[in-house]
């Protein structure tokens, strides 16, 4: 995490930590109660998960019903983290990327208590089996309009400042920023209305653009914005240039062009226009291509200094979410191809894929910007190696093991109900042993995420060290360019 | 790469996908040429689902409840996927007691009423398309005393407690979990208190609620048959079709 400013201009520093300083509580905010909501979602996806074995497992409490927990899992998942882990890493990466201090921190952060309590309940709605019961956008149709008004008042200043920035050069970073912020409303705002306001269209069409809703939201918001932060970190912490500038525009551009066709793949044989699940599929097919590119670059960059992605939490969270992208591309060609389509379609490995997707290369990323961003906004390093060694760990194994499983387990239950000379209890046997696989992988994922949460939590309460060493994965005390270890105040340092 | 030209990349690489993926299939969509039975067909003129019961509620309810987490409802071409020869999922087989073969492929008019068309995301448990049909039979060549009603609710209620559908003597293996929450236990007073057959203790029964026996008269409302009656457009038993299971 060593900031290369022995050279920066005293003015530049104090402009930096003037932007920090603006945005710590909208961003503390955001990044907190999103690593509450990630726990919170991982209990949930245990239970649901427990559910597909064990149909037996606490069946006392009907708000928790197998169907209900399993869609407040996934809603909790990315309404309650993903997008709050967005908005902290959008707002301070812009502010930062466009050298502008942020004028609406409290405008931001009301917004944000709204988002959270909409999306509470939201939750609730869902527990008491009054949601919308459409995949990924189960919350009630009132909520939807709220969380786009707050979605605006938080992202809007972002636009602002990139709008007023310094004349200068757009860094790569910006574009997916940018691209994120517009994409996002537009396909939220197309979703909702069609699923929810406009009437009488064709229910199989209502299904499909919610598909199309959950594809693009991942690839055209979720993803933008971890691949922003990656090509943020890497330059960043590495201290040396992007790879290749015109690789990275390949990937972007790639990644446009793919990107929002995908998602009507989930309707393949329904009785909808035919080009519709194709073009889907191919999109999920072709999307290997901006993750080979992405990977590529990102790879090469901070490849030249292997000892500082081995140090350093942020880089190896990030490094992390690129390789899981590169695992997603390849996944997605392989589970989309029209032979393999059969067995996927209506099988566990599509849950494993979105996994990847949310888990694997939008939270792995987030984690890798809130390492990096937190003690910049706290003035305060990170308390524990251990804590962020267990974290890393358990969550790369945890996120292994859910993909593993539900690839694996859901080819072999595809395969059971497509193989005519097998009766179906066959299929739902072998689904149930790779269930509990991923049951016990939540496990981990809840243990990486308590003591992530708990070690977020102690930094937002200004525990952290002061000191100006960087919290670092490895011991490293001689020839430290930061001098020998001691207490610092590096508020005052700082903001010379 | 000006801003205008980064701006004018993102309207079409975005506004093409748009258009053609949700917005022109969606307007077509919503005035569907109605489907015509074959020349020469028992029917003639428009096909119509031949679905009765709370239909628009209960598939609300349907959605409500997660249903479509784990069960699909969608016969997929064989291009797609085998679910047209899979048990009776698609419609019932020709057999001693089923005159013609009336299984075919999900066609757009099925889901009629409904406000959305629950395809599912995975199947964990059986496809439910032709759900109420195949229940029906199966009461009835087993020769059960249960309505195909009070064995739907008493699957929603406990499913792995039922007798099973195919085989009387032994216990339905299922491993639905149970939606006990659609259920009210109450005190009963004698004979006609609209509870069902299932035994907790002694003065008490299950009684469900409306919400259950909206979500039941759905459940039994999907027959995806035609009697029998081919449609041009989703055509597909197949009397040579391979063997299924039993």
């Amino acid at each position: 995490m060593a900031e290369t400013t022995s050279t920066a201009e005293s003015s530049d520093v104090a402009l930096r930590s003037s932007i920090d300083r603006s945005l710590r509580h909208p961003v503390m905010f955001f990044f907190s109660s999103g690593a509450v909501w990630l726990a919170l979602a991982i209990v949930l996806g245990l239970v649901a998960s427990a559910k597909k074995h064990s149909p037996e497992f606490l069946s006392y409490f009907s708000w928790l019903d197998a169907g209900k927990v399993d869609a407040a899992h996934m809603s909790a998942m990315i309404y309650g983290w993903g997008f709050q882990a967005a908005f902290g890493m959008i707002i301070w990466l812009m502010a930062r990327l466009s050298r502008k201090e942020c004028t609406a921190a409290g405008t931001i952060l009301w917004a944000g208590h709204v988002w959270n309590a909409v999306v509470f309940y939201g939750v609730i709605r869902i527990m008491m089996g009054e949601g919308s019961g459409i995949a990924w956008m189960e919350f009630p149709g009132e909520v939807w309009p709220v969380l786009l008004l707050c979605y605006a008042a938080i992202t809007i200043w972002s636009l602002i400042q990139f709008q007023v920035r310094d004349a200068g050069h757009v860094f790569v970073s910006q574009w997916y920023l940018l691209a994120g912020l517009l994409w996002f409303p537009w396909i939220a705002l197309t979703a909702w209305m069609f699923v929810f306001v406009f009437d009488g269209g064709h229910p199989l069409m209502v299904t499909g653009i919610a598909a199309w809703f959950k594809a693009t939201l991942f690839f055209l918001f979720f993803l933008p914005t971890a691949l922003a932060s990656a090509y943020y970190l890497a330059p960043k912490v590495t201290g040396r240039p992007v790879y290749s500038y015109n690789i990275a525009l390949f990937g972007f551009w790639s990644l446009a062009f793919f990107g929002p066709w995908a998602g009507m793949q989930r309707l393949m044989g329904a009785p909808i226009p035919q080009f519709l699940p194709y073009a889907g599929a191919a999109s999920m097919v072709l999307i290997l291509i901006p993750a080979i590119a992405v990977g590529y670059n990102v790879i090469k960059t901070v490849m030249v200094s292997r000892e500082v992605v081995a140090e350093s939490p942020s880089l190896r969270f990030t490094v992390s979410g690129i390789l899981a992208f590169i695992a997603f591309g390849v996944l997605s060609m392989l589970l989309h191809t029209v032979p393999s389509m059969k067995m996927t379609q209506f099988s566990y490995s599509g849950y494993g894929l979105d996994i990847l997707g949310i888990y694997g290369v939008f939270s792995l990323c987030a984690f890798g910007a809130i390492y990096f961003i937190v003690p910049r906004i706290t003035r305060r390093e990170w308390l524990s190696r251990r804590f962020i060694t267990w974290h890393f760990y358990f969550s790369l194994y945890g996120v292994l093991a859910i993909v593993t499983c539900a690839i694996i387990g859901g080819m072999s239950q595809g395969q059971g109900i497509e193989d005519l000379s097998q009766p179906f209890s066959t299929m739902a046997g072998r689904a149930s042993q790779f269930g509990w696989g991923v049951t016990l992988a939540w496990g981990c994922l809840l243990f990486a995420n308590l003591s992530f949460c708990l070690h977020l939590l102690l930094m937002w309460a200004r525990l952290g060290r002061r000191s100006s060493h960087p919290t670092l994965l490895k011991g490293h005390s001689v020839g430290n360019p930061h001098g020998p270890e001691g207490e610092i105040d590096n508020y005052t340092s700082a903001s010379v | 790469m000006t801003f205008k030209a980064f701006i004018f990349g993102l309207l079409g690489t975005f506004g093409i996908p748009w258009l053609l993926v949700v917005v022109i299939p969606y307007s077509t969509m919503r005035t569907p040429v109605p489907v015509q039975y074959e020349e020469g067909s028992q029917l003639s003129g428009a096909f119509i689902p031949s679905r009765e019961g709370r239909i628009t509620e209960g598939s609300k309810i349907y959605g409500q409840e997660g249903c479509y987490q784990c069960h699909t409802q969608i016969i997929r071409p064989t291009y797609a996927g085998n679910d047209v020869h899979r048990g009776e999922w698609a419609g019932l087989r020709k057999g001693p007691d089923v005159k013609v073969d009336t299984r075919r492929e999900t066609i757009a008019d099925d889901f009629q009423q409904e406000k959305v068309a629950h395809i599912g995301q995975s199947r964990v448990g059986p496809d439910l398309s032709n759900f109420g049909r195949r229940l029906a039979h199966y009461l009835k060549a087993n020769k059960s005393e249960l309505t195909s009603e009070e064995w739907i609710l008493m699957h929603l209620y406990h499913p792995s407690d039922l007798p099973g559908y195919k085989d009387g003597a032994k216990p339905y293996d299922s491993a639905c979990p149970s939606k006990g929450g659609l259920f009210n236990e109450i005190e009963v007073f004698g004979a006609g208190s609209g509870t069902l057959p299932v035994n907790i203790k002694a003065g008490r029964g299950v009684k469900p609620t409306d919400r259950a026996r909206a979500l039941a008269s759905y459940l039994l409302s999907l027959k995806k048959d035609t009697l029998g009656n081919p449609l041009p457009e989703a055509l597909n038993y197949n009397t040579e079709a391979p063997v299924s299971d039993k």
